[in-house]
């Protein structure tokens, strides 16, 4: 049986025959998780409850949603009910929500069934997925290569097939980045789209949860079911209900591309710039135009990621004192020394560097020097972005600088997790959506993705262009290199 | 290699509410300096006006109707408290006998 190897329509249409239940979609689910467990791409398996929830769906009416009856992945900081939310973390290593983040809410209203919370870095703080608690994921081209970060678990358990959906979170790339190691589809929508509400806050400024996928249809279907108002998330945005999937495979004949010069300057790699020109001129052989344009601040990005995320961190990450939730030190001589231990023994390297170093740049006058500042420059990148859009429907650029890179490769530079995100982290700070897309490969057949950026509230759009060229390139992305038996 | 002062760390340490053991210090000193020296290039950019972006989307602040709505059971929060006794839960003595009235 494999079912999860169909489209989602024939998938659907076995549901609505009864030639399958959603019960054998999640066996089926847990089979391929089961020997894919090297991969290390979940923290937390649902399966009694996942299991319950399938058979509780036999009693209802399959309809017409798409969605019904499938088995999905929620990345590991985002809040589900009763189901082990750790964050990466030693923290929070033994936490049990007591209540469910919006979106998963709203998979519940569309019968999709959890399945299981994916691994990341630790709080999602990380570019390779490699400081969670739980050990590094594997990518499933190659397992000696990162999946990349901080939604690693969720990239790698969709490039290893063993579901067709999950949810990632991005704060500075972290679902296009590892969306585009592993070859598949994911998109950070606007700031405001989706409700953050059961999110467990990085940088409560950037941070938004977003589909990832294995194409681009499938991606589009799952935007529809996450977004909405909610009044539990002062920053959600108030938008009238569309469909996300209503261009796609639309003409793109008459689109205004452009193509901003520092995204194929040489801190990219020539394999990585060789796919993205010819992802380019596909699209100008069916009538779109691309033009290289000068973007001013795209370089400043990293910087103030820097300051703006580590800044907000420092303030959000307050809240684990080991008192209310969490991990906490056991017999503390009083209340300082309790801050004080349980935050040095529960969190990680990368978190705590973080930490220090945000809790710095907010102190005093630091305040002004650095953070306003930040917020300064931030609005005038957004301002750059709009002076583009005003001419143009949608920016490219690849999505990453390399390729996957080794899960040994050292990780004593504290700046280079940053680096690796240089060309996502900018859509971030304007809260503008993003979608990588697979458009090729590079050495030892390694994934690289486009990517495809929009403006604000123009999600459609991007699918739109990504949908073309997926049709257009038809590429293989099936990571299991002709072992397709469950 | 550029480092902080053991003074700056334990000073940083002191604002993140974070122990640092001795023989972290040292580490410390040259990983902060650098993410601190990453974050000073925002010195030499000039040129941008002062308006500030505080969020990409600026929330509707008009309040909500007066509704009660569901509120989260105190057993239920208290599931997760590492201590607590009844409804509350359980600190360290934060004013000792000495400091207190």
């Amino acid at each position: 049986m494999k079912y999860l190897d169909k489209t989602i329509e024939e998938i659907h249409n076995a549901l609505k025959t009864k030639e399958i239940k959603p019960i054998d979609l999640v066996e089926e689910a847990f089979e391929r998780i089961e020997k894919n467990k090297d991969l290390n791409a979940y923290i937390t398996l649902n399966k009694e409850e996942a299991l319950k929830k399938a058979k509780s769906l036999e009693e209802k009416e399959v309809g017409d949603n798409l969605l019904f009856g499938l088995p999905i992945a929620v990345k590991d900081n985002i809040v589900t009910k009763d189901l082990k939310t750790t964050c990466a973390s030693h923290i929070l290593d033994n936490f049990i929500p007591i209540y469910n983040a919006t979106v998963v809410e709203k998979l519940e209203q569309n019968d999709m069934i959890i399945i299981g919370k994916t691994n990341m870095d630790e709080f999602a703080m990380g570019s390779s997925s490699r400081t969670s608690y739980f050990g590094a994921p594997k990518n499933p081209w190659n397992k000696e290569k990162i999946s990349g970060g901080s939604s690693g678990g969720s990239a790698t358990t969709i490039a290893a097939r063993d579901v067709l959906f999950a949810l990632g979170t991005d704060t500075g790339g972290s679902i296009r980045q590892p969306a585009s190691y592993t070859g598949i589809v994911g998109m950070k929508p606007t700031y405001g789209r989706v409700s953050r509400y059961g999110l467990i806050a990085f940088a409560s400024s950037l941070d938004q949860i977003g589909p990832m996928t294995r194409n681009v249809y499938e991606n589009a279907l799952l935007l529809n079911a996450i977004v909405g108002h909610d009044d539990k998330d002062l920053t959600s945005a108030n938008k009238e209900k569309e469909d996300f999937t209503r261009l796609i495979n639309k003409d793109i004949s008459g689109m205004k591309i452009a193509l901003p010069s520092y995204f194929m300057s040489d801190i990219v790699t020539e394999e990585i710039r060789n796919e993205v020109e010819k992802a380019k001129k596909v699209l100008e052989e069916n009538g779109a135009t691309v033009d290289i344009i000068d973007m001013k601040y795209l370089d400043k990005a990293v910087t103030l990621y820097q300051i703006i995320a580590m800044g907000e961190a420092s303030s959000n990450l307050a809240r684990f004192d080991g008192i209310r939730y969490g991990f906490s030190v056991e017999n503390p001589k009083n209340i300082d020394d309790l801050y004080l231990e349980t935050r040095k023994i529960g969190f990680g390297k990368e978190v705590k560097r973080r930490i220090m170093v945000g809790s710095y740049l907010l102190s005093g006058e630091n305040a002004k020097i650095y953070y306003n500042k930040a917020l300064s420059i931030r609005d005038d990148m957004k301002k750059e972005f709009d002076k583009v859009f005003a001419d143009y429907d949608l920016i490219i650029g690849p999505t990453t600088t390399t390729t996957a890179y080794n899960l040994t490769d050292p990780m004593d530079d504290p700046s280079k997790s940053f680096m690796d995100d240089v060309l996502v982290i900018p859509v971030n700070m304007a809260g503008l959506p993003g979608l990588s897309l697979p458009i090729g490969f590079g050495k030892s057949h390694m994934p690289i993705g486009l990517h495809i950026i929009g403006n604000s509230f123009e999600e459609a759009k991007i699918y739109q262009l990504a949908s073309f060229l997926e049709k257009e390139l038809n590429l293989d992305l099936d990571s299991r290199k002709g072992d397709n038996n469950v | 290699m550029e480092k902080l002062t053991r003074e700056e760390v334990l000073h940083v340490a002191h604002l993140a509410r974070i122990k640092v053991d001795e023989e972290e210090i040292e580490k410390y000193q040259v990983e902060l300096k650098q993410l601190l020296n990453d974050v000073d290039k925002i010195k030499e950019v000039k040129g941008y006006d002062d308006e500030r972006m505080i969020a990409p989307w600026q929330a509707d602040t008009t309040p909500r109707e007066d509704i009660a709505g569901e509120m989260l059971n105190p057993k239920e929060v208290l599931k997760n408290a590492p201590k607590h006794s009844g409804n509350y839960i359980e600190v360290p003595i934060v004013i000792s006998e000495s400091e207190g009235a």
